[in-house]
């Protein structure tokens, strides 16, 4: 959210929307035939808050310094090989494999120009070395360098942000002086403030203090898709899944679930999903193709599986609150689920790090999860694919069998098919797959839950970046 | 033993106990099972083994636990904290700006504590078997008994939301620039700077989260004080004292209250470590940016230093209140220093 207030990135997108990518920085682009090169050519006269103004220079700076940090966004320019600058209003980004996801990865935040004189002045490094030789963490902490419709002038770690409006901006001058952005740790106090006026927005809320402030005065709520996945996940590692690796179990886990009551938990605006993908996205299934609760058939495929009382253990954070949704709570429904079906299920709550960590070691027999976009493009997705990251998580290697090669195959020719409709087609027949072999069951994509004082307008949630204040007005 | 050896001697035992302190928090942190890795790098990074090399690398993780313990050990005895997995600042820094936060609640909850407990176990007393005594025991049960959390939201869903006399949570209102840093306390800072609006702003944000965490120590030291009272209002220079002809008022105050305080002095070192850990609670409702919200973030982000940070100056600032005490009691009961 402050770095989308404070940095532009080179592509964007219109309010919640993620399926169209907007000009920014780039005011238009082009891909080479082979998919490996994309051209694009900068807006003109955009500047810096500082001043100086904003050219290819600066994006190649940009680009280079996140890949040689080697820090979390560092993976967004994976593909990328090199970085060119033909002439000031011109960027060439030269690929190593095909990325047809390239034009929503440069939608992220992450990726936003930095002012690369400044920054430099400022001890910053962008070169191979980057990653011990950047001294520029400080002064960005301290003050932010872009294009962006605010610029940062205070930050106190874990507290607050201050922002003030960047009266240059190529979009025109904001319409809010400043803004403050405030932790408020505990989400009933957050209601609290937002009921009383004292905070404008809120973003912190839960769905428990959602319904409370359905009808509130003065108070508007919202929720705006988010491009994320809750799904249970079903160890397929035998020593670890128990008979919960059987593909028969895991049918029945399917079809045991009650859909309905899970959607209740996940709050308004949430959606059932009909596989991995968020709805909103090229390639997620129709939510009318999902699987719907068919106890007897569950309790059959149980029999079926002849693998006699089905004992296991749901592990979850039990503290954490993911858009509003708390893990504790889907847990125990999802376990009285299971029950109903003739299954012994425990629960296994534990602190969110820890959960975590048994998660990425793959040693959940049953765990409740959801998996983020970082950038909105189906690619994302393709980890539950075996052998992929969520797929290791659930004890599924590649070459397990057949259906697994196969799936994996399916998901590497997804990431390479440049023609978007060819794409589109292998991510449909690779959830399609997943609904029948897999070790997940898909639940639903969240809304991300939000409210704000009426008389503020212009408030929308997307859910690469957040807020976009540019657009806020009171 | 003279007073100045007694003093000495307590404050050298101070060294290995943070020795100690460094060590146990040390063990602990590292018990933990998950990885900071897990904690804080994001899906993709955390899938990627230079990501994790790099991360391991930069934080010092890449090296064995009892060189990345004397390391700590080396650098702290060099005055430095280390620099914050998640905040990116020195931890020095950070407990900088935090510290005086805590310390000006929890001082703030400690006088409420003391001039409304103190009296109401002395009048409780007095009083025995009285409505006042009953309405005494009852506040101090309510303290002890009920969370801290519980009070705090309470307290501002009727004093904030619904009366509207108490401000939002926080340290100051959004619309009032805070002073400059001198001392961290915002209504010292307020008034050396000459801005009076900020320090009463700031003083009316500090009366709720104070009361809520005050609670708790009220409860103990009305209980205290009054058990205490009733004991020492039987002795026999109380009986000799009134005998004497001399007014109630100067048996109870003068006599009584003087010796009956003597073991309140105990609790009330006891107490402040407990408004310490109430703190990390009362923080998080009335987002108080201070220590205790610090120590909680940390350790859930499994960020070593700053736990290790935080660890180190609460267990130093509940040694040397203790260390206080101790000679606050040297002081008023020559026996202790003989011993």
């Amino acid at each position: 959210m402050i770095n989308h207030s404070a940095y532009d990135s080179l592509i964007t997108f219109d309010g919640e929307d993620l399926a169209t990518p907007k000009p920014s920085l780039a005011t238009s682009w082009q891909v080479s035939p082979d998919g490996l090169t994309y051209t694009f050519k900068l807006r003109d006269g955009v500047k810096f808050v500082s001043g100086n103004p904003m050219t290819s220079a600066d994006v190649k700076w940009s680009f280079d310094r996140v890949k040689n940090l080697k820090s979390n966004p560092a993976f967004f320019l994976d593909s990328v090989q090199e970085v060119q600058t033909p002439d000031p209003a011109t960027v060439v980004l030269k690929l190593k494999s095909k990325a047809p996801a390239l034009l929503a990865i440069l939608s992220s935040p992450a990726l936003g120009v930095i002012d690369s004189k400044l920054v430099q002045s400022k001890g910053g490094d962008s070169s191979a070395n980057a990653s011990t030789l950047d001294k520029a963490e400080s002064f960005l902490n301290s003050q932010s360098a872009g294009t962006g419709a605010y610029s940062m002038v205070t930050y106190t770690p874990g507290q607050e942000i201050d922002l003030v409006k960047n009266p240059n901006h190529w979009r025109g001058a904001p319409k809010l002086d400043r803004i403050v952005v405030r932790n408020i740790t505990e989400a009933a106090t957050e209601k609290l403030q937002l009921q009383r006026g004292d905070v404008d927005i809120a973003t912190g809320l839960d769905q428990d203090q959602m319904k409370s402030l359905q009808g509130a005065q003065g108070v508007t709520t919202k929720a705006s898709p988010a491009a994320t996945t809750f799904y249970v996940l079903l160890n397929n590692n035998p020593q670890v899944g128990g008979a919960f690796s059987n593909p028969l179990v895991q049918q029945a886990v399917r079809y045991a679930l009650d859909y309905d009551g899970i959607l209740q938990i996940a709050g308004p605006g949430a959606v059932r999903l009909a596989g991995v993908f968020p709805a909103s996205f090229a390639g997620a299934l129709p939510s009318s193709d999902a699987i719907k609760q068919d106890k007897a058939k569950a309790q059959q495929l149980l029999q079926q599986a002849n693998v006699g009382q089905v004992t296991g253990a749901i592990t979850y954070g039990s503290d954490e609150v993911i858009w509003g949704v708390q893990s504790a709570v889907l847990a125990q429904k999802i376990q009285s689920d299971l029950n109903a079906v003739g299954m012994k299920i425990t629960l296994n709550g534990l602190p969110e790090t820890t959960a975590l960590q048994q998660y990425r070691d793959g040693k959940n027999q049953i765990g409740i999860w959801s998996w983020a976009a970082d950038y909105p493009d189906g690619e994302n997705f393709l980890v539950y694919a075996p052998g992929n990251t969520v797929g290791k998580r659930a004890g599924w290697l590649a070459d397990a069998n057949a259906d697994a090669k196969d799936i994996a195959q399916i998901a590497a020719n997804a990431e390479s098919e440049v023609d978007t409709a060819k794409r589109v087609q292998l991510y449909t027949q690779f959830q399609q797959r997943l609904n029948q072999v897999g070790p997940y069951a898909p639940l639903f994509a969240p809304a991300v839950p939000y409210g704000f004082r009426s008389n503020v307008q212009g408030v929308t949630f997307n859910s690469v970046w957040g807020l976009d204040f540019w657009t806020i007005s009171k | 033993m003279n007073l100045q050896v007694f003093i000495a001697r307590r404050v050298l035992f101070f060294i290995p106990m943070l020795v100690g302190i460094t060590l146990m928090s040390f063990i602990l942190t590292h018990a933990v099972p998950a990885d900071p890795v897990t904690a804080n790098l994001g899906e993709q990074a955390a899938a990627n083994p230079e990501a994790v090399a790099t991360f391991r690398h930069q934080w010092g993780l890449d090296r064995p636990l009892y060189e990345q313990y004397g390391l700590y050990v080396w650098n702290l005895a060099h005055l430095d904290m280390g620099t914050s997995i998640s905040t990116r600042q020195p931890v020095a820094l950070d407990l900088k700006q935090r510290f005086p936060a805590t310390i000006e609640l929890a001082m703030v909850a400690m006088i409420i504590s003391l001039i409304v407990g103190i009296p109401l176990g002395i009048l409780s007393a007095v009083k025995r078997d009285t409505i006042v005594d009953q309405v005494a025991r009852v506040t101090s049960l309510v303290g002890v008994s009920m969370p801290v959390f519980w009070l705090g939201l309470v307290g501002l869903l009727v004093f904030y939301a619904h009366l509207g006399w108490a401000p939002p949570p926080g340290r100051l209102s959004a619309n009032i620039q805070p002073p400059p840093f001198v001392t961290g306390f915002l209504v010292v800072d307020s008034l050396l700077a000459g801005r009076p609006d900020a320090a009463i702003d700031a003083l009316q944000h500090l009366v709720l989260p104070a009361i809520a965490l005050s609670f708790y120590t009220l409860g103990v030291l009305t209980r205290m004080m009054r058990n205490s009272m009733l004991e020492v209002l039987d002795e026999d220079y109380v009986r000799t004292a009134r005998s004497k002809g001399l007014r109630e008022s100067v048996v109870v105050l003068r006599h009584a209250a003087r010796n009956g305080l003597i073991p309140i002095i105990t609790v009330i070192g006891l107490s402040f470590g407990r408004l310490l850990s109430g703190a990390v609670i009362t923080e998080t409702v009335f987002a108080w940016p201070g220590l205790g919200l610090y120590a909680f973030t940390s350790a859930t982000s499994l960020d070593f230093p700053a736990i290790m940070g935080a660890g180190i100056v609460i267990a130093t600032v509940y040694i040397f209140v203790n260390l206080l005490v101790d000679v606050a009691y040297a002081f008023v009961d020559p026996r202790i220093r003989v011993s």
